[in-house]
């Protein structure tokens, strides 16, 4: 009666060591053939995949990371001494300025510098332009506290440029006490004025009247010639002189143009 | 003066005589000669060219009496006037 009970444990033991054995042919094959299979895992202790690959790639990593430290560090350097020739550059162009600003308001005239050519041996040589006959109309101001009487002798004189010309003013102290003037001038059209010079005339100095005193007061002037070159000038053909006379006190040391 | 204030334009700059102003004629010594050049503006139309012997003829009178500093007059642009003078003078050697 105990045997067949024995038969069959054999038998059950038999079956499992069979089963066992499948299973591990099983994972060989899987093993050959290069798949892990879970149950692979499950059933085989193998070194898990991503210690490996840390142990693998700690160094490549720093190397990358020190490659990228040289090159930031690299490009900094450059910037830095990009800007640094930038600050240097705008220091010598501020210093440079000032002559090349000179020079430049010589060449346009910009800012009432005297344009460069202007000198005053050219009357002698200087030939004038018949064709271009130019109207000169006078003007004459004063001050509202001043009380001279002052008047130009001539509206109009018509000239040509490069011939000298001479205009006179009047002017009367009709008051009891001396009194000093002074004067300025003025021309319209404004970019005519650079053509316009005076040899000689009665401005920017002190000029005295005594009581009831009556003087003539000449301006002898010219045109320069290149007045007839210049194209924005073409069709000028009227200039205004304007003269205007202010009060001078005594003592008083006026700013003159050119003179200090 | 410009009283334009805008920025950029140019302003006006007055510029002084070139060889200084004149003294006042107190005691009108030039005056028969600024009347005469007066006179033949207004007979001329105002034009200057035809009167530049009488404007020569007042600078003259005023370099003569101290009211203007002495200059040879081409160096006032009267050069053609005072050629025509030495050209009108030279003929007279020949008379002696």
């Amino acid at each position: 009666m105990l045997l067949p009970f024995l038969l069959r444990g054999c038998t059950a033991m038999h079956y499992v060591q069979q089963a066992l054995s499948s299973t591990r042919l099983c994972i060989n094959c899987c093993n050959i053939r290069g798949v892990a299979t879970s149950s692979g895992h499950l059933l085989l202790r193998r070194t898990p995949q991503r210690f490996l690959n840390q142990s693998r790639g700690a160094k490549t990593h720093k190397r990358k990371q020190q490659n990228q430290e040289d090159d930031w560090k690299k490009r900094n350097k450059t910037v830095l001494t990009y800007i640094a020739a930038a600050g240097v550059g705008m220091i010598g162009l501020s210093y440079a300025a000032v002559p090349l600003y000179r020079l430049y308001c010589q060449a346009t005239g910009l800012g009432g510098t005297a344009v460069a050519g202007h000198n005053t041996d050219q009357v002698e040589t200087m030939k004038p332009v018949r064709e271009r006959i130019i109207k000169v109309t006078f003007n004459a101001d004063t001050h509202a506290s001043m009380q001279w009487n002052f008047r130009p002798q001539q509206s109009e004189i018509y000239l040509v440029p490069g011939e000298t010309a001479l205009a006179f003013y009047k002017a009367r102290n009709p008051t009891d006490k001396p009194v000093i003037g002074i004067s300025t001038y003025n021309v319209v059209p404004f970019e005519a004025g650079q053509y316009f010079n005076k040899i000689q005339c009665f401005c920017f100095e002190e000029q005295r009247l005594n009581p009831h005193e009556e003087v003539d007061m000449p301006v002898f002037f010219y045109i320069d010639p290149e007045f007839d070159d210049d194209p924005r000038m073409a069709r000028v053909d009227t200039i205004t002189l304007s003269y205007t006379f202010f009060e001078a006190k005594e003592g008083q040391q006026l700013p003159l143009p050119g003179y200090s | 003066m410009s009283t334009a204030m805008n920025f950029g334009t140019k302003t006006f700059r007055p510029r002084p005589p070139d060889k200084g102003a004149f003294p006042l004629d107190h005691f009108g010594e030039c005056k028969s000669f600024k009347e005469t050049y007066m006179r033949c503006l207004r007979d001329n139309h105002f034009d200057s060219s035809s009167c530049r012997g009488e404007s020569k003829e007042y600078l003259e009178c005023r370099m003569d009496r101290q009211l203007m500093a002495k200059e040879p007059f081409e160096k006032l642009g009267f050069k053609d006037l005072m050629e025509k003078h030495a050209e009108e003078i030279k003929p007279n050697p020949d008379q002696i």
